[in-house]
C-alpha cells in the first residue's frame, strides 16, 4: 500500500546543509497499523512530511497505493493528499467555524462528493467512534479527546489508501489517548484501515502491528507485535533503550 | 441537509465565522474610502477652490496633504489586508493539508474579498459625503461662518474616490492571490514561526544613531546655504539627499531601542530579558513597521500642530492692531474721502472715530539684486536704483501712531512690527531716488520704528521732515500718496467692511491692477537698461474677482479691515485646518491600525513562548507584564518620536523665521502641548486596549 525506497532529505539551514533522512526504505501493507518510533532529530516528522506530500524529498521514491509522489505537479499531489491519503494531526487542525459533521465531510466537500453514503458514512463513523451526540457542535464546544476522534472520522471519509497520523495522542491525556488509539484499531479492523503513525508514546506504539525505529535518519530496527500488548511495550522500551545507549 | 453542503457553503459558513477577523478589514476600508470621498468632495468644492489661491502655497499645500493622505489611506488598507489574510491563511493552509488544492481554492477566496473589499468601499464612499457636510457645518457652527463657507459637491471628486476603490479592490485580490501562493502547509501544521536570522546588534548602534541624526540634519539644514555661498548658484535639489543619515539614524536609534532598551539595570541585568529575547528575532521587521508608524504620527502631527503654531499667531496679531481700518492709496486715484465714509457707515448703523491718516510719498532705493546666469548660477549685482519704498516724514509717523521720533539727517528709521519678528526689513539703504526728477539723497540706517499696520511686505522708511521735503519735490501723484486709518466705535460691522471694501477697490483705476511685488520702479529701471519686467502670470490679480482669496492676499493695496482680515483669516484657516484634520485623523488611525497588527503579529508569531512560560510557572501577572513591554515599544517610540520632532520641527520654524519666538508663537506652541497630550491619550488608549485584547487571545487574563 505504501512504499518508501531509498529515501534522502536533507535541509540547508544558512550555508549548513543537514542530512536528515540517509536511505530510508520501508513499506506498509494493506490494512497495517505501523507506527515509526525514534529520538528527537531521527527524520521521523520529515518522513511523515515527504509521505504527506507537504514537502519535497531529495532522492528515492515513494508510492501510495501504486502512485508515485515525485515529479508530481501541485494539483496532482493535491488530489493525492484529498483521495488517497487521510490526516491526523497533533493539534486536531479541525476548522472552528465548522460543525463536527462539516468538518468530517470537508475531504468530500473539497471533492465535491457529497452524497448519501457520505452522509450514512459519517454516521457510521461517528457511531464506532462514540462521537455521534456532538456531530452539530463546534470544536470549541468539545474536548481534546473528542476533537481528535472526529479528526480521526475526517481522515477516514475519503476511504484513503493510507492514513498519516502526527503525533495523534501528543496533546491528549491518557484515558483520551486511549480512547483516540481505540479509534484506529476500530478503523483497521472494521473498514481494513492503513494507518501510518508517528508517536513519541511507547503506550501507543504498543498497539501497532508493527513499529519502525529511526535513528539519526536512517531505519534501526523494525519491531513486530506479535504477542500481548505489554510483552510488545517491554520489547520497544528495552530497543529505545539500547538505541539511546 | 448534505445536499446544502457544497465548497460554496462551507466557505459561506468559515466567512461568517470569521465576521471577527473581517470586521478590522472592513473598517479600516471603510474609514479610508470615507476620508478620501470627504477630502475629494472638500478639495473640489467651490469654496477650497476660491479660498486657497491658484498657485498659491495653501492649494500646494492642500494637494500635498491630499498625496500623504492617499498614501496614509494606501499603507492603512494595507495593514489591515495583511492582518486579515494572517487569520485566513491558517485556514487555507489547513484545507490544503487534507487535499484542496489552490485552484480549488481561489475562486471562493476571491469572492470573498471581492465582496468584502467593494462592500466596505462602497460604503465608505458614500458616507463620505455626510461626514464631510457634517465636519464642515460644525465648522461653521464654531469657527467661522461667512457666505464664502459653502458647500458644493463637483462630481469631479467622484473619479478620485472611484480610482481610490479600484486600489482598495486591486490591492485585495492581489494580496488575496500573494497569500493563497505563499500558504505554507507545514507552517500551518506546525504552527512555527520563521525567525529571523538576526545578527547580534552591536552596542554602539543607539549612539551612532544619534549622532547621524544631528549629523543628518545639521548638513541637510546648512548645505544648500554652503552651495550658494561657495559656487554663487541655486543648491540642486538632490541635495535634499543630505538629510537621509536622519532616517538612517532614527532607524539604529528605534532598533537599539527594541532590542536593548535604554535604562540599563546593573542591579537586575535579567530584567525584562524573556521580552528583549523576543524581540531579538523581529526586532528588524518590528522597526520597519515602527519607522511607518513614526512618519504618519509625525504627517499627522505636522498637520494638527498647524493652527496653533502658525494659525492662531495671524489672529493674535490682527488682534493687536491699534486701528480697526487702515488702507493707502496713490494720490491720483479717486477713493472715497471721510464724508463718504461716514454716510456708507450710518447706512450699517455704525459711526466711526479716531479718524487720522497722513501722506507718504514713492521714492526709488538701492540695493543688491541676485542675477540669474546661466544655469543654476546667479550673481550680485549692485543696482543705485533697485525697488519702490514708501516714505513717511517724521510728522507723517506721528500723526498715524503718536509716537515722536526724532531722524538724524542723512539716516532713515525703518518700520517693523512690535515683535521685530517681520522678515520685510532694509537695513542696507544708501541711496533714495526721486523717481520724477531724480534727485538722490545719501541714507544710511539709523534703527527701527514699531507700528503693527506699517510692517508689511511694502516697507515704509520714516526720513527727517527736512530732508523729506527736499527729496519730495517735484514728485507727482503717481508717487504720493495717503495712509488712511480709523476705529469702529462701539462693535464693528462685517456688512460695513465688507461693502467699504467693494467701494474701496472700485474706486481704483487700472493703473493700479497689480500685485504688491509688481514693482514700478523696478520696470521704470529695468525698461531704461533695455530688459523686460515680467511678473508669472500665475501671480497676476484681476478685478474681475476681488473677493478672490488671491487678490485680497496679493493686491498692492489690499486695505487692513481687522474685522474682514480675522474673519477671512478664520475661513482660510478653517478650510486649511479641515483639510489638516483630515490628514490627521487618516495618519492617527493608520498608525493605530498598524501598531494593532504589528503587536498582533508579535503575539501570533510568540503565541507558543507564552504557553511555555505558562507551563514554566509564569503568573499572569509576569505575562502581562512581557505583553506589555512588547506592545509598549510599539505605540510609545514612534509616537514620542513622531510628536517631539515635529514640535521640535515647528518651534524651529518659529525661530528660525525671525530668530527668536514672539510671544504669540510662545503661547501657539503652549497649546500646541495640549494638542500633544491629546495624541498621547487616543495612542495610550489605544495601546491598552490592545494589550487588553492579546492578553484575552492569550488566555492571560
Amino acid at each position: 500500500m505504501l512504499y518508501v525506497k531509498n529515501l534522502f532529505k536533507s535541509y540547508e539551514v544558512g550555508k549548513t546543509k543537514y542530512q536528515v533522512l540517509k536511505g530510508i526504505d520501508f513499506h506498509v501493507a494493506q490494512g497495517e497499523f505501523v507506527a515509526v518510533m525514534g529520538p528527537s532529530g531521527s527524520g521521523k516528522t520529515t518522513l511523515l512530511n515527504c509521505i504527506s506530500c507537504y514537502i519535497p524529498f531529495d532522492q528515492g521514491s515513494i508510492m501510495v497505493g501504486g502512485t508515485k509522489l515525485a515529479g508530481q505537479d501541485e494539483d496532482t499531489l493535491a488530489k493525492i493528499r484529498n483521495t488517497k491519503l487521510g490526516f491526523v494531526f497533533q493539534d486536531f487542525m479541525l476548522l472552528d467555524g465548522l460543525t463536527i459533521r462539516e468538518n468530517i465531510l470537508i475531504p468530500r466537500i473539497i471533492q465535491g462528493k457529497v452524497g448519501k453514503d457520505a452522509e450514512e458514512l459519517v454516521d457510521r463513523l461517528v457511531a464506532m467512534f462514540g462521537i455521534g451526540h456532538i456531530l452539530n457542535k463546534y470544536p470549541a464546544e468539545i474536548s481534546g479527546g473528542e476533537k481528535q476522534r472526529a479528526a480521526v472520522a475526517r481522515s477516514l471519509i475519503n476511504n484513503p489508501m493510507v492514513i498519516l497520523a502526527d503525533e495523534p495522542t501528543g496533546n491528549l491525556d491518557s484515558k483520551s489517548s486511549r480512547a483516540v488509539i481505540e479509534t484506529f484499531i476500530e478503523a483497521k479492523t472494521k473498514m481494513s484501515a492503513t494507518i501510518f503513525m508517528v508517536t513519541h508514546d511507547s503506550f501507543a506504539a504498543s498497539f501497532c502491528d508493527r513499529v519502525i525505529l529511526l535513528k539519526d535518519g536512517t531505519l534501526y530496527r523494525q519491531l513486530e507485535n506479535h504477542g500481548s500488548r505489554g510483552e510488545f511495550q517491554d520489547r520497544l522500551l528495552d530497543v529505545i533503550k539500547e538505541m539511546s545507549a | 441537509m448534505t445536499q446544502t453542503l457544497t465548497m460554496r457553503a462551507i466557505e459561506k459558513k468559515l466567512q461568517k465565522a470569521d465576521r471577527k477577523h473581517a470586521r478590522l478589514y472592513l473598517f479600516c476600508n471603510f474609514i479610508a474610502l470615507m476620508i478620501i470621498s470627504a477630502y475629494s468632495t472638500l478639495m473640489f468644492s467651490r469654496t477650497v477652490q476660491t479660498v486657497f489661491p491658484k498657485g498659491g502655497d495653501s492649494r500646494k499645500q492642500m494637494y500635498g496633504i491630499f498625496v500623504m493622505t492617499l498614501v496614509g489611506c494606501v499603507v492603512f488598507t494595507i495593514y489591515a489586508a495583511r492582518l486579515f489574510f494572517r487569520h485566513k491563511s491558517k485556514q487555507l493552509g489547513i484545507l490544503m493539508a487534507i487535499g484542496a488544492s489552490r485552484k480549488r481554492l481561489r475562486p471562493g477566496l476571491f469572492r470573498e474579498v471581492l465582496v468584502l473589499s467593494s462592500f466596505s468601499a462602497v460604503l465608505g464612499i458614500v458616507a463620505g459625503f455626510p461626514f464631510v457636510w457634517v465636519v464642515w457645518g460644525t465648522f461653521r457652527l464654531v469657527l467661522v461662518d461667512s457666505s464664502q463657507m459653502v458647500l458644493d459637491l463637483d462630481f469631479r471628486c467622484l473619479f478620485v474616490s472611484a480610482a481610490f476603490f479600484l486600489l482598495v479592490v486591486g490591492l485585495a485580490c492581489l494580496f488575496a492571490w500573494r497569500y493563497l501562493k505563499k500558504t505554507n502547509i507545514m507552517e500551518v501544521i506546525r504552527e512555527e514561526h520563521i525567525n529571523e536570522p538576526v545578527k547580534e546588534l552591536g552596542r554602539w548602534c543607539g549612539p551612532a544613531g544619534f549622532l547621524l541624526i544631528f549629523a543628518g540634519a545639521v548638513t541637510g539644514y546648512y548645505a544648500p546655504l554652503a552651495w550658494m555661498t561657495l559656487f554663487s548658484a541655486y543648491p540642486p535639489s538632490w541635495l535634499s539627499v543630505l538629510y537621509a543619515p536622519v532616517f538612517v539614524g532614527v532607524y539604529m536609534v528605534m532598533l537599539y531601542t527594541v532590542v536593548y532598551g535604554w535604562g540599563r539595570n546593573k542591579k537586575n541585568p535579567y530584567k525584562n530579558i524573556v521580552s528583549r529575547g523576543m524581540m531579538k528575532f523581529q526586532a528588524k521587521q518590528t522597526v520597519n513597521n515602527m519607522l511607518v508608524v513614526t512618519v504618519l504620527i509625525a504627517g499627522g502631527a505636522f498637520a494638527i500642530f498647524y493652527l496653533p503654531t502658525v494659525g492662531l499667531t495671524s489672529v493674535f496679531r490682527y488682534e493687536s492692531y491699534p486701528y480697526d481700518y487702515f488702507y493707502q492709496y496713490p494720490a491720483d486715484q479717486k477713493v472715497p474721502g471721510e464724508e463718504t465714509v461716514r454716510e456708507l457707515a450710518d447706512k450699517y448703523g455704525l459711526s466711526l472715530k479716531d479718524w487720522n491718516g497722513c501722506e507718504y510719498i514713492s521714492l526709488g532705493v538701492d540695493g543688491n539684486v541676485q542675477v540669474s546666469d546661466e544655469g543654476k548660477k546667479f550673481h550680485v549685482e549692485y543696482h543705485p536704483i533697485q525697488s519702490e519704498a514708501r516714505i513717511l516724514s517724521e510728522d507723517a509717523y506721528f500723526t498715524l501712531t503718536g509716537q515722536e521720533t526724532d531722524v538724524s539727517p542723512g539716516t532713515y528709521l525703518y518700520v517693523t512690527d512690535t515683535q521685530e519678528s517681520s522678515i520685510w526689513t532694509d537695513e542696507s539703504a544708501r541711496n533714495l531716488t526721486n523717481m520724477v526728477t531724480r534727485e538722490c539723497l545719501d541714507t544710511e540706517f539709523a534703527g527701527y520704528l514699531h507700528y503693527d499696520l506699517l510692517s508689511n511686505e511694502i516697507g515704509y522708511y520714516v526720513l527727517d521732515n527736512d530732508e523729506y521735503e527736499k527729496i519730495a519735490e517735484g514728485l507727482t501723484d503717481e508717487w504720493r500718496g495717503h495712509i488712511v486709518q480709523f476705529n469702529a466705535d462701539g462693535r464693528d460691522s462685517y456688512q460695513f467692511a465688507d461693502a467699504f471694501y467693494d467701494l474701496f477697490v472700485s474706486s481704483f483705476d487700472e493703473s493700479c491692477e497689480h500685485a504688491y511685488f509688481y514693482n514700478k520702479v523696478s520696470k521704470i529701471v529695468a525698461e531704461e537698461r533695455g530688459e523686460t519686467y515680467e511678473i508669472e502670470e500665475e501671480w497676476q490679480i484681476s478685478y474681475n474677482d476681488t473677493d478672490n482669496m488671491s487678490f485680497k492676499l496679493f493686491w498692492a493695496y489690499s486695505p487692513s479691515f481687522r474685522i474682514l482680515l480675522i474673519n477671512e483669516h478664520l475661513c482660510l484657516m478653517g478650510v486649511l485646518y479641515m483639510m489638516f484634520l483630515f490628514i490627521f485623523i487618516v495618519c492617527l488611525v493608520t498608525s493605530l491600525v498598524v501598531c494593532y497588527t504589528r503587536c498582533q503579529t508579535i503575539v501570533l508569531n510568540n503565541r507558543y513562548i507564552f504557553d511555555d512560560l505558562k507551563k514554566l510557572g509564569a503568573t499572569p501577572a509576569f505575562l502581562s507584564k512581557e505583553v506589555r513591554l512588547q506592545c509598549g515599544n510599539v505605540f510609545k517610540v514612534p509616537a514620542t518620536v513622531g510628536t517631539g520632532a515635529m514640535y521640535l520641527m515647528y518651534a524651529l520654524l518659529l525661530y528660525a523665521n525671525d530668530g527668536k519666538v514672539t510671544a504669540y508663537e510662545a503661547i501657539g506652541l503652549l497649546a500646541t502641548l495640549g494638542i500633544v497630550a491629546l495624541i498621547g491619550a487616543v495612542v495610550y488608549g489605544t495601546y491598552r486596549g490592545s494589550v487588553r485584547t492579546i492578553m484575552r487571545q492569550l488566555g492571560i487574563m
